[in-house]
């Protein structure tokens, strides 16, 4: 028995076929990528912050959400994060002639320790601001557990950092508070605040 | 707002309908909710030893507990120093500790405490703003109650080892007292264990009316009611050689409501008045508390007997048990034992209560329009547990037209001989006048009249009859050196018994109707008081001032002497304090601190035996008091689970966005003031919104959780036929 082997004939396209795949090709890597581009600008979308009263403005992260009505100037959180949510809070504080940024510090130690599970002071250094001032901070943690007290809370372990810095005759506090597990990550989110923090 | 546009709405809502039980308007899980267990425990070597229990009601969303005094202030019998409060979590289960309360206000006497939850169960401190909204119960009116009304109790039945408990019971009685305005005590005939004390009793509207009370005189002996739960003397073993924790009997009465309002409207706004000008030191040495001069009269006439019997007839629907006494505190307690042809008649009794009264004075205890049987009645005092006198009185038979007396006012005669003044406090002068009625007399009877000046007899004066039958009639007194500063007392008789009673207060100096003892009020704001003496007088004052100060002189009033300061703002009562007057008989610049006063007008009144002598008002800031958000009683209770679509498994730590009415969830923008609640879920997904969601409302949720598509819905509501909803909802990966 014999057998005849050979190749078939090569198909051959047309050049309208040719571009029509070339086309689709394109179309689907222009999808890809207006998709990755509309995820991104939703993600990085920056909502603006400012308070006359106060004389300070920000850019914060969209969707963050943003609270006045507490003991500072204003607060965003992130709550879409799980887990404890990374907050940026900014408040002021009167100072005196002799007040030292350690006073403060120190001041804003001695109250946590009273509130804050487990509250402790890690260390301090300072931080370069957007015009190239340094300032002092401080860095701590503590436990959190935030929800109901008639369910089961979660506890966070909350890593923290004061950026404290003396401006016309008042402290500017900058605290930063997030969940230990992403709070080098979101480091990179105050540096960004902290650039485009007006005051 | 494209985003969430943009993202698919998958939404379930499941509402889960849970009616209250016996759904007749009350809301028995919002009130087991608000129900508290209390532990009163005391630090001894880095342990927490338990020395009383009580249960304990929440009456707003930011922690205030009202409960009974003798359970957390600090007594021999309760030396605890530290209060804890354990929380409902679950309604089927005991209690959980979770917090550390502070007594914000209390009144020892009343037997009524408003606790303020201030700590964690660890000790921190909870920050202003950071304890998260509580279940509260509305505070109602015991104005509303009536004999025979149904009442729901709730309370701990036992020692927190068992969940929340309600009992249902009827009024039974009214019992009064000289206490303020409506009944001093609820009887009623439900068994409310001991440990219920200080827990609520709510009307059949589900307002807290009345607070279910025992004053239990266990605690250093071992009884029914008291129990010994811990190694108090480290010896390795729980007996009887240990302190045990005193619970009393079942409870048969209830303080009403109407008596706390002021310390519970003083503590919701913060309200803590401070009397800053101390006493003159009075060391007294600690007699035992005494009763003297028991007798009966059918009704009561500005706090004394309007006249004095010794039998009632049929159908009697009001008497009354007077008595002096000395020697009393707040810590005392007291119980009034009423038989009836030998049997226990438990209507008309009083059971072991805390003293209300002060050191001492006139005091009854009695009822009206409630039946009382006929019989020959025997009413017993029994002061800490030890009879300290008793008095008997025939009740039935026909009305007697006996001779008698009745209805003493006082003053001061006027050019006409008419008798001017207000009843009860004179001032300082030459001659007090007495009127009274009559009734039933004959022209030859021997009556007489015995004037006292502080219990001791100052003038007598006895003569026969000669004024008819019926009428009134107008007797005087001058003692010698003339009316001093202080307390008098008038007894008539009728042939050698006493027919009718009555004390009257000399003070202060002629002023028209009313004698002029306060004065020149004035307020001035400041840090401290040295400041406050110094600062400018004035109605006015800004907002957010250090401390309102209130300051005025007196004249002519004997120590000893009963006077009432009141606080009130925006014309409710929120301090009240009646004290016997300790400092010198004449004087200026009395003062006195209100701390931190809010936006509100501030009107200091100043009485004596209820007659209010001398006020002034003061306004800070807007004048009204700002509105709390948070004080919304009614509403949907709104609970849940979020779960993951693929592993059908909880989502911990996700936040629930609730919108408030007037945003839909495209027009959130992530700002505060567009959200009505927050809720976080729990380690399995559960969550709460503690704040009830008004009725026939629209809201929106927006969840974000990352690793999740967003989830919207909108314009949803709940019904008053829908108090509980239990939703879940359901995540998608993406």
């Amino acid at each position: 028995m014999e057998f005849d082997t050979g190749r078939s004939p090569a198909i051959q396209i047309t050049p309208r076929q040719r571009w029509s795949i070339a086309i689709t090709y394109i179309v689907i890597v222009c999808g890809f990528a207006l998709g990755v581009n509309q995820r991104d600008s939703a993600l990085n979308q920056s909502s603006r912050y400012s308070n006359l009263e106060a004389g300070i403005a920000a850019l914060y992260p969209a969707r963050w959400f943003l609270e006045e009505s507490g003991s500072y100037v204003f607060r965003v959180r992130d709550m879409a994060h799980l887990g404890f949510k990374t907050v940026i809070e900014v408040s002021t504080s009167p100072v005196g002639p002799d007040t030292t940024e350690r006073n403060i510090l120190d001041q804003l130690s001695l109250r946590r320790a009273q509130v804050l599970t487990d509250y402790t002071v890690l260390g301090y250094d300072t931080y370069r601001l957007a015009d190239d001032s340094a300032a002092a901070t401080m860095s701590y943690s503590y436990v959190s557990r935030d929800t109901s007290p008639f369910l089961e809370g979660v506890s966070s372990i909350v890593n923290a950092m004061d950026i404290l810095t003396i401006r016309r005759g008042q402290a500017l506090i900058i605290s930063f508070r997030a969940d230990k597990s992403v709070y080098q990550a979101e480091l990179e989110t105050l540096r960004w605040f902290v650039q485009n923090l007006e005051f | 707002m494209n985003h969430l546009r943009q993202s698919a709405i998958i939404f379930f809502l499941l509402p889960c309908l849970v009616f209250a039980q016996g759904s007749a308007g009350i809301d028995i899980d919002r009130i087991k909710r608000a129900t508290v267990f209390i532990y009163f425990a005391k630090s001894v070597n880095n342990d927490l030893i338990v020395k009383c229990v009580s249960s304990g009601t929440l009456i707003s969303a930011d922690g205030l507990i009202v409960t009974n005094a003798h359970s957390v202030l600090h007594s021999r019998q309760c030396d605890g120093d530290q209060i804890i409060v354990s929380l409902n979590v679950d309604l089927s289960e005991q209690p959980i500790p979770k917090y550390r309360a502070e007594v914000f206000n209390a009144d020892a006497g009343l037997d009524v405490a408003v606790l303020r939850i201030a700590r964690e169960l660890d000790g921190r401190l909870i920050a202003a703003g950071e304890l998260p909204i509580l279940p509260f119960v509305e505070v109602g009116s015991s104005s509303e109650v009536s004999i025979d009304d149904n009442l729901i109790f709730s309370g701990y039945p036992d020692f927190g080892n068992g969940p929340v408990a309600t009992k249902r019971g009827t009024v039974t009685a009214f019992i009064a007292e000289p206490i303020g305005r409506g009944p001093a005590w609820f009887k009623t005939r439900a068994e409310i264990p001991g440990t219920m004390s200080g827990g609520g009793a709510y009307s059949s509207a589900g307002r807290l009316i009345g607070i279910p009370t025992n004053a239990p005189l266990g605690g250093l002996v071992a009884s029914a009611s008291c129990r010994f739960i811990a190694d108090t003397n480290d010896d390795g073993l729980v007996n009887s050689s240990d302190v045990c924790v005193p619970t009393g009997e079942f409870i048969s009465t209830v303080r009403p409501i109407d008596h706390s309002l002021s310390l519970i409207r003083g503590a919701r706004h913060n309200l803590k008045v401070d009397i800053v000008s101390s006493p003159i030191d009075v060391a007294r040495p600690l007699n035992p508390p005494q009763a003297s001069r028991f007798l009966f009269a059918p009704s009561v006439a500005d706090g004394t007997p309007s006249t004095v019997v010794g039998s009632m007839p049929n159908n009697t629907k009001s008497l009354y048990l007077f008595f002096d006494y000395d020697n009393m505190t707040a810590d005392t307690v007291y119980e009034l034992r009423v038989t009836r042809d030998g049997i226990p008649e438990t209507t008309f009794s009083l059971p072991p209560v805390r003293w209300s009264g002060g050191e001492s004075g006139l005091w009854y205890i009695g009822s009206r329009e409630q039946s009382w049987a006929n019989g020959a009645y025997e009413f017993t005092l029994l002061v800490n547990g030890t009879s300290v006198g008793s008095q008997r009185i025939i009740v039935g038979g026909a009305a007697e037209n006996r001779p008698q007396f009745s209805d003493i006012v006082f003053g001061t005669l006027d050019q006409s001989g008419a008798l001017v003044g207000n009843g009860s406090i004179l001032p300082l002068g030459d001659i007090a006048s007495a009127r009274f009625l009559f009734a039933n007399m004959r022209d030859g009877l021997q009556w007489s009249a015995i004037w006292y000046y502080r219990s001791v007899e100052v003038a007598r004066t006895a003569d026969v009859w000669s004024d008819g039958s019926r009428g009134a009639k107008v007797i005087r007194v001058a003692p010698n050196g003339g009316l001093l500063p202080g307390q008098y007392r008038m007894e008539l008789y009728i042939e050698g018994a006493l027919s009718a009673t009555s004390d009257f207060i000399v003070a202060g100096r002629q002023a028209g109707p009313l004698p002029e003892i306060f004065g020149n009020i004035r307020h001035t704001a400041a840090g401290s008081l040295s400041a406050a003496r110094l600062a400018p007088v004035s109605s006015t004052f800004p907002s957010a001032i250090p401390a309102l100060y209130a300051q005025f002189d007196w004249r002519q009033i004997a120590a000893g002497t009963p006077w009432t300061l009141r606080w009130l703002v925006d014309d409710q009562i929120f301090f009240q304090s009646t004290n016997p007057w300790l400092t010198v008989e004449s004087g200026s610049d009395f003062t006195v601190t209100l701390p931190d006063p809010p936006d509100g007008s501030y009107k200091l009144q100043l009485l004596v035996n209820n007659l209010k002598l001398a006020e002034q008002e003061a306004v800070v800031g807007i004048g009204q008091l700002p509105i709390d958000r948070l004080a919304q009683y009614e509403g949907a209770i709104l609970s849940g689970k979020v779960i993951d679509a693929a592993a059908r498994r909880g989502i911990p730590s996700v936040t629930i966005v609730l919108i408030s009415e007037v945003y839909a969830a495209s027009e959130f923008e992530w700002r505060e003031d567009q959200v009505f609640a927050l809720a976080t879920t729990d380690r399995n997904g559960n969550f709460q919104f503690a704040r009830p969601l008004a009725f026939d409302t629209f809201y929106s949720i927006v969840i974000e959780a990352d690793g999740y598509i967003p989830h919207a819905a909108d314009r949803f509501r709940f019904t008053i036929d829908e108090p509980y909803a239990d939703i879940e909802i359901v995540m998608v990966r993406g």
